[in-house]
Formats: C-alpha cells, sequence, structure tokens
C-alpha cells in the first residue's frame, strides 16, 4: 500500500479486503443517483415548463452540477480512501489508520479493551465482510475496522478478546 | 401532611424482621432506607399539592367573605374539597411508601446490592473493588432531618450505580467507610466484620469563602452582565426608551442564579487526604462529601480565566469514570477537584492525585505548564514554522513528558494544563490534516472517559509526536505494569520493580511506624502489617492493611531545596 507521511516506520499494515471497495463504492452510486435526483428537481421543473419563474437558471443547473462534482469528486477518492485503511497488531496494542487528506492513526493498548463488536449489515453480508469495532472505557475511541472478511474479523475478534484477557488492566 | 406519620404508625409490624435498625445483624442482611426518606423525596410533590389546594380555600375565603355565600354550602364544598386532597395526599405518600418498602439494599463483602421497584422489579449488583468515587449528598430538606443519601459510582458514566436516599448521616457514613474498607481490600476485624473504621484524614487545603465570592465577581457572568448592562443602557439612550431597563430583569435572575450556583458548590470547600483516597466537602445549604480513592482520577486539566490571572487562582477539574460527563452545575461540581485555588494549593492538589511526579523538578515543570511558555523545562512547543497556524498560542501550546505522566499545555487567554497519568492512556490517535502536512505538524488526542478534561496536543511537531505516540503506548504499559492494585490497599506479593524503592518509600514506611504507634495500633494485626509496610509500594500510598494511620500530606518540593529526593527522578 501507499506509504503517507503520517505513517510510522517499521509497521506491517494489513489492508482491508477488495470486496469493501465494491460495497462503498455501491454505497456512493445510489447515493450519488438519489442526491442527483433531487437535486435536478428544480432544472426538471424548469426545463418542462411546470414552473418556469421560480429557480433562477443559476440555481437550476448549479445544484445539479454542485452535487455531480462532489459525486465525482467522492468516486474518485473512495478507492484510495479503501486503500487508506489498515490496521496492524503489535504485541501490546492494535493500531488502526484511516483517511488521505485527514489523516489519523490510533493506537489502542490490548489491556484497555472493554468489549469488541462485529457488525454485518446487509450488502456486507452479502460480500461476506464484516465490521470491527473496538470500545474501551472511553466513547471517543472511534477505532473501527471496516471491511474485514467475514473469517478474518472473527479471527480477529478472537485474538483480541484473548489478549484483552491476558492484559486486562481495569481502568 | 397527615399521611406519612400516620401511615409509618401501621409498619412496625411488616418490617419488623429486617427492619433498618435491626440488631446485631448478621453479614449479609437487607436493609431499608431511612423511613422518612419517602417524605423528604416526595416532600416537592406533598409541597405542590398543599400550596394549589391552599391557595384554593385561601382565595375562597376571601371571596367567600365578600359575596355571603350561605355557609352551609361552603362548608359541605369545603368537606370534599378537603376530603379529595387528602385522598390526592395519602395515594402520593401511599406510592412513595410502597416504593420506599420494595427498596433494599446489602454490602456483603464484595458487592452491594440493591432491589428495587413493585410492578418492574430491579436487581442491581455492584461490585465493591469497582467503585470509583463514593458520595455523601445532603440536601438542604434532607440536612434538616440529619439524612443523607449515599452515592457509589462505578465506571459507566451514566446515572450513579447506587443510590441510597435516605440514611441516617452516621448511618451513611458508617456504609461507606465499610464499602471502602472493602473496596480497598482490607482483611476485617474478625471479630468485628461489620465494623469498619472510617480512615482518618488530614486536610490540605480550605477555601476562604471570601476567595469563592471573589472568583465569582471574576468570573465570566460578571462579564457578561458588564456587556449586557452596557448593551441595554446603549440601546435606552438611543432609543431613548427607559422601558427597556426592564429587560434586565431576565438577565439579573441568570446572573445571580450563576452567582448562586458558583456559591453554593463552592462555599467552604475542603480537601483531604485519607487512606481512603481524595476527600472533598462543599456546600452552602445543600452540603456534599465525595471521595475518590487513589488511581481513580484519569485526567486533571489546570484552567486559569484571564480575570483570574489578576489574582492568580487557578481551577481544577477532573475526569474520574463514574462522574460521568454531566454539563450540570451539580455534575460541573462533582468533577472540580478545586473550585479556585492559588499556585500552591494546586500543586498540593497535584500532589495528592499524582505521589510521584516522575520529574526531579515538579515545581517548576508544573508551573511552566501553568504559566510559562517556550521551550522551559521540556516542554516541546509548536514549532517555527508553524505559528502562522496559531499565531497568540504557539508559543505555548506544548507538552513534556515525566516518569508517570504526561503534561499538555494549551491557550495563552484562556491557559489550561492537562495532566495525564501515564498508566490511564485510554487510546490514543495522531491525526493530521493537508494544511498541517504541508507544515510537518500533527494533532495528538488522547482519549479518556468522559468528562470535562479532553487532553490533547495540537500542532506538534510531526517527528516528536510520532515519538511520543510510540513511546506512550510503550510507557502507558510499562505505567500500567507498574501500577497499584484496583484495591489500593491489597497487598501486592512482590510485584514491584526494585525503581520504586526510593528514599521516599522509607519515609512513607517511617511515617506509617509512627503513626500506627500514635494511634495506639497495637496487637498482632499492627505487627504483621509493619511487615508488610517494609515493602516498597508506591510513593505516598499508605502501607497495605494499615487503613486507620493518619495519611502524610505529599507535596512537590522545589528543585534546589529538594535534598530529601534526589533519587526521585533518576
Amino acid at each position: 500500500m501507499r506509504r503517507e507521511p503520517i505513517d510510522p516506520s517499521g509497521l506491517e499494515w494489513s489492508r482491508v479486503s477488495p470486496k469493501y471497495l465494491r460495497v462503498r463504492l455501491l454505497g456512493w452510486l445510489i447515493g450519488s443517483v438519489v442526491w442527483l435526483v433531487l437535486a435536478s428537481v428544480p432544472l426538471v421543473l424548469r426545463l418542462t415548463g411546470l414552473w418556469d419563474s421560480f429557480p433562477p437558471p443559476v440555481i437550476a443547473w448549479g445544484l445539479p452540477a454542485v452535487v455531480l462534482v462532489i459525486a465525482v469528486w467522492r468516486g474518485v477518492l473512495l478507492p484510495r480512501q479503501v486503500a487508506s485503511i489498515g490496521y496492524a497488531e503489535r504485541d501490546d496494542d492494535l493500531l488502526v489508520r484511516q483517511g488521505v487528506f485527514f489523516q489519523r492513526t490510533m493506537v489502542v493498548p490490548y489491556g484497555r479493551m472493554q468489549y469488541v463488536d462485529v457488525a454485518v449489515g446487509p450488502l456486507e453480508r452479502a460480500f461476506g465482510i464484516c465490521t470491527l469495532k473496538l470500545h474501551t472505557a472511553s466513547p471517543a475511541t472511534n477505532a473501527l475496522i471496516p471491511g474485514l472478511p467475514s473469517e478474518e474479523g472473527t479471527r480477529l475478534r478472537e485474538q483480541l478478546s484473548a489478549r484483552g484477557e491476558a492484559r486486562l488492566a481495569g481502568l | 401532611m397527615t399521611a406519612p406519620p400516620g401511615s409509618s404508625g401501621g409498619l412496625p409490624a411488616a418490617p419488623a424482621p429486617d427492619g433498618p435498625e435491626a440488631t446485631a445483624p448478621p453479614a449479609d442482611t437487607w436493609h431499608r432506607v431511612h423511613f422518612i426518606s419517602p417524605l423528604v423525596r416526595g416532600w416537592i410533590a406533598l409541597v405542590a399539592i398543599l400550596y394549589f389546594v391552599g391557595r384554593d380555600w385561601f382565595e375562597g375565603l376571601f371571596s367567600g367573605g365578600s359575596r355571603e355565600r350561605g355557609p352551609l354550602p361552603e362548608g359541605i364544598g369545603l368537606l370534599v374539597a378537603g376530603g379529595i386532597v387528602l385522598g390526592v395526599v395519602v395515594v402520593v405518600a401511599a406510592a412513595f411508601l410502597v416504593s420506599w418498602y420494595f427498596t433494599r439494599y446489602q454490602v456483603t463483602a464484595e458487592h452491594v446490592r440493591v432491589h428495587s421497584g413493585v410492578v418492574f422489579r430491579q436487581q442491581r449488583q455492584a461490585r465493591l473493588d469497582r467503585v470509583q468515587a463514593i458520595d455523601i449528598v445532603q440536601p438542604f430538606l434532607a440536612r434538616i432531618f440529619g439524612l443523607a443519601e449515599l452515592k457509589f459510582e462505578v465506571a459507566d458514566a451514566g446515572e450513579s450505580a447506587v443510590r441510597l436516599a435516605f440514611l441516617k448521616l452516621a448511618d451513611a457514613r458508617r456504609l461507606r467507610a465499610t464499602i471502602l474498607a472493602r473496596a480497598a481490600g482490607v482483611d476485617p476485624d474478625p471479630e468485628h466484620p461489620e465494623e469498619a473504621v472510617e480512615a482518618p484524614e488530614r486536610e490540605v487545603v480550605a477555601i476562604p469563602p471570601a476567595r469563592v465570592v471573589g472568583a465569582a465577581v471574576l468570573s465570566g457572568t460578571t462579564v457578561a452582565l458588564v456587556v449586557a448592562a452596557a448593551v441595554v443602557t446603549t440601546l435606552g439612550v438611543v432609543l431613548e426608551t427607559p422601558i427597556i431597563a426592564t429587560s434586565f430583569i431576565p438577565i439579573l435572575i441568570g446572573v445571580v442564579g450563576a452567582y448562586w450556583s458558583a456559591l453554593n458548590t463552592g462555599y467552604n470547600f475542603r480537601a483531604a487526604t485519607s487512606p481512603d483516597g481524595i476527600r472533598m466537602r462543599y456546600g452552602l445549604l445543600d452540603t456534599r462529601s465525595q471521595t475518590v480513592p487513589p488511581g481513580r482520577v484519569q485526567a486533571l486539566s489546570i484552567q486559569q480565566s484571564p480575570l483570574w490571572r489578576l489574582k492568580g487562582w487557578y481551577r481544577v477539574t477532573v475526569n474520574v469514570a463514574g462522574y460521568g460527563a454531566s454539563v450540570s452545575s451539580e455534575g460541573q461540581a462533582r468533577a472540580t477537584l478545586l473550585p479556585v485555588g492559588t499556585r500552591d494549593e494546586v500543586l498540593q492538589i497535584l500532589a495528592l492525585v499524582l505521589p510521584d511526579p516522575g520529574t526531579p523538578r515538579p515545581v517548576e515543570v508544573f508551573t511552566a505548564g501553568m504559566a510559562g511558555r517556550d521551550g522551559a523545562e521540556g516542554f516541546a512547543t509548536t514549532p517555527r514554522r508553524a505559528r502562522w497556524l496559531a499565531p497568540l498560542a504557539w508559543r505555548r501550546t506544548g507538552f513534556v513528558g515525566t516518569r508517570t505522566a504526561l503534561l499538555m499545555r494549551s491557550g495563552v487567554l484562556w491557559r489550561q494544563l492537562v495532566v495525564v497519568p501515564h498508566e490511564r492512556t485510554q487510546s490514543l490517535s495522531i491525526e493530521q490534516g493537508p494544511v498541517e502536512r504541508r507544515f510537518r505538524v500533527s494533532n495528538l488526542q488522547f482519549q479518556t472517559t468522559p468528562g470535562p478534561v479532553n487532553p490533547r496536543v495540537l500542532l506538534a511537531d510531526s517527528a516528536t509526536a510520532w515519538e511520543l505516540f510510540h513511546g506512550q503506548a510503550a510507557r502507558a504499559a510499562e505505567a500500567r505494569r507498574r501500577s497499584g492494585p484496583e484495591q489500593w490497599m491489597k497487598p501486592v506479593p512482590g510485584a514491584l520493580p526494585a525503581a520504586a524503592a526510593t528514599g521516599t518509600t522509607e519515609d512513607t514506611a517511617a511515617t506509617a511506624d509512627t503513626g500506627a504507634g500514635e494511634a495506639g495500633f497495637t496487637g498482632d494485626t499492627g505487627q504483621t502489617r509493619h511487615d508488610d509496610a517494609g515493602t516498597p509500594q508506591d510513593d505516598a500510598r499508605p502501607a497495605p492493611g494499615v487503613r486507620d494511620v493518619m495519611p502524610e500530606v505529599p507535596l512537590y518540593a522545589p528543585a534546589p531545596g529538594g535534598t530529601e529526593e534526589p533519587a526521585d527522578g533518576r
């Protein structure tokens, strides 16, 4: 994977499943179409002559154009965003990273984990992937690893639970 | 008001088997809270009913007199109305009474249990060694009756795990002592397992009422009042309508409320140290006594507003897992370790929270954190190249790590210093946006339990930030291995590294010895404890098992005069 400047050196990042990109692209496609349809309503009204006085042409054309540009931009960015998601298991802690422009790397010591969630939505189930979330005593700990293959998610959950138990340290 | 005494008169038959005053109870008896508590809890409802009824009746008295009604219909109406009122009062009182009857609690060697509810029953059980804090609260009305509410907090940041409202003050104190003794892991006295003495305490900080008033006067409330006054006066002059002055009234009400809240929660504030942890007491009408056992403070913040700088005052707030992130004035008061204090008092409080500062120059380092700027005392500030991202604060924003804690300093006008003990770090993230990447700086965000303190370092040099990021994970792991046990007085069988065996530990052991002698602590248990006291413990933490000795007040010594603890920071 592409090494970002914020990456710590000497770490082997595990990448998420390529299927996750497809899930995200599908979600992006559906979302973009819905937004585009909604944003095109003034334009359609104007073109069909149903209501040709209200939306000035700037808004009628500008709104869908802006939505289209944002959608395309997000679509172009999506593969890189998905590629930027990574996690690394170390002896004492788990590292999770994400983000292309706004990068974030989080370290969660195993002994701090209170519980581990594995969640699967309908779309994710169809592609055989899952989302894993770590919880510590702080609700601000937002350690989310999406797009794990199901068996990898199960393995990681068991592994994290076992390591958390071995290193459990109250609060 | 006639209902509760009447009903309580019929009570002795029912709760006799396990009443609150049962004599010589075996270890696991069920108790009820004091029988007046339904009255104290329901007094608002009763007062409201009586108020409405009383007003009607009162008005009726006058209007009846003026309209010259016949006396007989009025008498009947009065009777009917009185009957209805009495009925409502009885029903309300009965509801509270039934709720009281079905609420029972029990404190065993390991758990505190509360059963409550009539239709939907709830059985709650909390582990004693998971206690994060214990409060004894006395609302004004309960204080009149000599009653108190006991709150037992565990780490889920929501409602109190166990609330016992209300107990006799002495009972609440005894219960707190019992819970703390068992939570601390002290072996109970085999002859009187029920009796746990309250750990002695030594007062370290007392805030004079004048300073609380001064702090309220020098607060943002006053600024808001002055600004509002200026705006209203200007508007009045410009529009030439003096009526606008009436808009002052709601502002005034709000301001008086804010002043009152500051006074009520800060009045008579006292902090003390005891083997059970930090004790705080405060309150004007409602009084509150809080106990935070050792090692329960997750993060601490020292703040100073621009106005307070005139007097050199600071406020200390903490994140404690059980207190949560309440924004109410009560919640804020609970999370306040020192409402307004001088620099020396702040250092004193810091010494209680962090007995081992992990540096040979604690006074200098913390002072630099509170008021300093630039790289003095090892603070790593925002690099010069990124100064335009924070033109005012870049010389102050920074962090420094000692052996035991991380200090994060920020703010030029509203100064802040956040202290996080290494072993309390939950997780840590490093963030960088495109602009920050251009200047090679990063933001560090520490995650901690919910509370007013938000530990983070903004705009740190990227290389330094990564160093901290990796070092912190390792330091936190190391500190967790070294940190004291959850049951803070449980003797640890030789789990402490040689690094802890400094001069200060010998001091602690010595004071424990003399303290025990002074307290007349004799007998075989005392002897065995003395052996335990010889093992090196965390600094200023009492020797294991010895709970009823007067605690020594830890204090940071300034570096030049700090000859007693030269080995500490090595």
